[in-house]
């Protein structure tokens, strides 16, 4: 029997059970577009995380902490005037000193609020961060005098809506416990603000955020009470991969070893890999529900099966193989696997559009947030990413799982006996 | 009457009715030459339909040899056995047909399995439809034909892939007897001038005097012939 006459004859078979084929076929349809939905959701939230973060990470940039790496805990501490030693080493063109603290801010208008205060050096944080690090008021000084301040464009306009609590010009009041002495006392200085910064969007490790504030590395030393630093930030003079490595291996040499280096390429690879394990645990879920599907299959198939078996018998009467009655059925299940998947990509794709929609570009600040080291993003927005691999693995499942759960109905169709299936009424 | 063309061999059938045994056929020695017509006749429950059913390689023997074309049937597997079937007519007391399908695409079915391309299935299909005086009702589906036009469609289909021989088991059972006979002269016709060879099991003792050789079977043996 010629495959086009199977097929047709199982779409005999099917369009005489329309509704049944039908509902079947939405069991595959739901399966196939929540994988998809899930998927191409996950991967738009991707490819807008990573271009985000790509522009909040210099890639030929290298950070520098104490000990295990980002957050990491040790005795060792890494001085403000280890940037100058960092900075000897072959193709770093430059390295800055990184100071960090939580603190409270008070508003010339009487607002307070938390803060993580960077002490940075401005000149050399600008020729780093060029294109984030930039002031859309003001100015960012080069030859800063000890109280100047620059704010996130989150500080000063918390609620993105013109509402200014603090502009250039204005006194802030910085407040930090210190923790270290007994009993644990406040310092404050009053500062101005002097620039502004133009809204960044996304978030960084080491670069400028919109909702932190920047100081003079010389004031935070003295603010602070502090020779040591949270990072260095170092610039490498390109971002190959063999300049990466041995730039990173001189520095750990010269530091001790005790030091951890972090490539923003190595943090972006991180971030991604937990991307794939997020989106392989969501499509596993929804993986569960085209199983379910399946059985459906399989359970209309053996119905499907009985009801038929007098016209199995007709056919193997007629000299049909086994193996061709098995094809018919497997046909059959083909054509609402590919019917289900087809129109559950589409359905899947849609229903991504129509969620992000909703949910997706709403500017919420609160992708993320963590801490002090990363900062939080707003408005970001993030459109589904439907890729060639998941339309097509999307197909190969689809007809994978149909087909499997369709071969037992379809063994068994295979092997009646012809006497008996005749007989059957 | 040129070569043998059946052969049966002491042939047995036992069902198993739960674990009590039913002999359905108790020895059948049985010889149809090529072009032959004969008629199987015996009361219910004699074994005809058996019979039938093992000649048609529908069903197994459970002794005895069967031997068809000098080929013995049991030593065949499966796949050989479906191949078999596909140059064996068979004609059901039920008609079964396939409902959905015309009766065109019905006559077209064994055309389509033994793998013939669409134009030539067509073309066979018109021209036993209208052998067997259905010229007109072609695209009829089962439920829109009469009887004894099924029945038709029935014939037409068994002789789609050239049959070896035809088997036709009551094929006139619920056929009332006006169109019985049409069907019974649609049969001696094929016999007669197209030479196919047909054994034919019926109830009907009058159906059965116009095969030229009768057969009767008592309790799944034949007990008597009679060639006219
Ligand atoms: N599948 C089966 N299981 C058990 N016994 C069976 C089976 N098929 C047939 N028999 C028995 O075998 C015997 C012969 O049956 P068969 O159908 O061959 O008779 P028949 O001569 O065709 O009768 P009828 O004229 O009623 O069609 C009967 O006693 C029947 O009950
Ligand atoms: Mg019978």
């Amino acid at each position: 029997m010629r495959i086009i006459d199977m097929f047709s004859y199982a779409f005999s078979a099917i369009r005489l059970r329309k509704l049944r084929a039908g509902l079947t076929t939405l069991g595959v349809v739901i399966g196939i577009a929540a994988i998809v939905a899930l998927l191409s959701i996950t991967q738009g939230l991707q490819v807008a995380i990573s271009s985000q973060l790509q522009r909040g990470f210099a890639t030929d940039t290298l950070i520098v902490t104490a000990g295990g790496g980002l957050g990491g805990v040790n005795e060792f501490n890494l001085l403000v005037k280890d940037a100058q030693t960092i900075k000897e080493i072959g193709n770093v063109t430059a390295s800055i000193a990184v100071i960090q603290r939580i603190c409270y801010i008070r508003m010339p208008y009487g607002q307070t609020r938390r803060v993580t205060v960077t002490g940075v050096d401005f000149a050399a944080y600008k020729e780093i961060y060029s294109s984030t690090f930039v002031a859309e008021e003001g100015e960012i000084p080069l030859n800063p005098e000890d109280d100047f301040i620059i704010v996130g464009k989150q500080v000063s306009d918390p609620w993105s809506n013109g509402t200014i609590l603090c502009r250039t010009g204005d006194a802030l009041e910085i407040l930090w416990t210190n923790t270290t002495t007994r009993p644990l006392r406040n310092e404050t200085y009053l500062g101005r603000v002097v620039a502004v910064l133009r809204e960044i969007g996304g978030f960084t490790i080491g670069g400028p955020s919109d909702n932190r504030i920047y100081i003079p590395i010389s004031k935070a030393q003295s603010f602070f009470g502090t020779e040591t630093c949270e990072m260095i930030i170092v610039k490498l003079r390109n971002d190959d991969r063999a300049t990466i490595d041995s730039a990173a291996k001189a520095i750990r040499e010269a530091l001790g070893g005790r030091v951890a280096v972090t490539s923003s390429t190595a943090v972006l690879n991180i971030i991604s890999s937990v991307f794939s394990t997020i989106e392989l645990f969501l499509a596993g879920i929804a993986a569960i529900s085209l199983l379910v599907a399946g059985i459906g299959i399989m359970n209309i198939m053996i119905v499907s099966v009985m009801e038929r078996t007098r016209e199995i018998g007709i056919l193997k009467a007629l000299g049909m193989k086994n193996r061709q009655v098995l094809l018919i059925f497997l046909c059959e299940a083909a054509i609402i696997g590919l019917l289900g998947t087809l129109i559950g990509i589409g359905a899947g794709w849609s229903l991504a559009q129509i969620v992000l929609r909703i949910f997706g570009s709403s500017g919420g600040a609160g992708i993320m947030r963590q801490g002090n080291q990363a900062a939080v993003s707003n408005g970001i927005t993030i459109t589904p990413v439907l890729t060639p691999t998941v339309i097509l693995g999307a197909i190969v499942f689809g007809l994978m799982v149909t087909m499997v759960f369709a071969l037992y109905p379809a063994w068994k169709a295979s092997k009646l006996k012809p006497v008996e299936a005749l007989r059957y009424e | 009457m040129t070569g043998t063309i059946i052969k049966t061999v002491d042939l047995r059938k036992t069902y198993m009715q739960g674990k009590i045994p039913v002999e359905a056929l108790r020895g059948v020695n049985l010889e149809v030459g090529e072009g032959e017509f004969l008629s199987v006749l015996g009361p219910s429950g004699s074994g005809k339909s058996t019979l039938l059913n093992l000649i048609g390689a529908l069903d197994k023997p459970t002794g005895g040899r069967l031997f068809i074309e000098n080929i013995d049937v049991s030593a065949l597997n499966e796949n050989q056995l479906a191949d078999l079937r596909m140059r064996i007519g068979f004609v059901f007391q039920f008609f079964n047909l396939i409902p959905r399908f015309t009766a065109r695409e019905n006559v077209e079915l064994p055309m389509s399995i033994a793998g013939l391309s669409k134009g030539e299935r067509r073309k066979r299909a018109e021209e036993l439809l209208q052998m067997v005086g259905l010229a007109s009702r072609m695209n009829h589906k089962p439920t829109e034909l009469s009887g004894g036009e099924q029945q038709r469609v029935a014939i037409a289909r068994a002789l789609a892939n050239n049959p070896r021989f035809l088997l036709m088991d009551e094929p006139t059972g619920n056929i009332d007897s006006k169109n019985a006979y049409e069907i019974i002269r649609l049969v001696k016709r094929l016999n007669e001038d197209k030479g196919v060879t047909i054994i034919m099991v019926t109830h009907d003792q009058r159906l059965a005097e116009e095969a030229k050789r009768i057969v009767y079977m008592l309790d799944g043996t034949i007990v008597m012939e009679k060639v006219r």
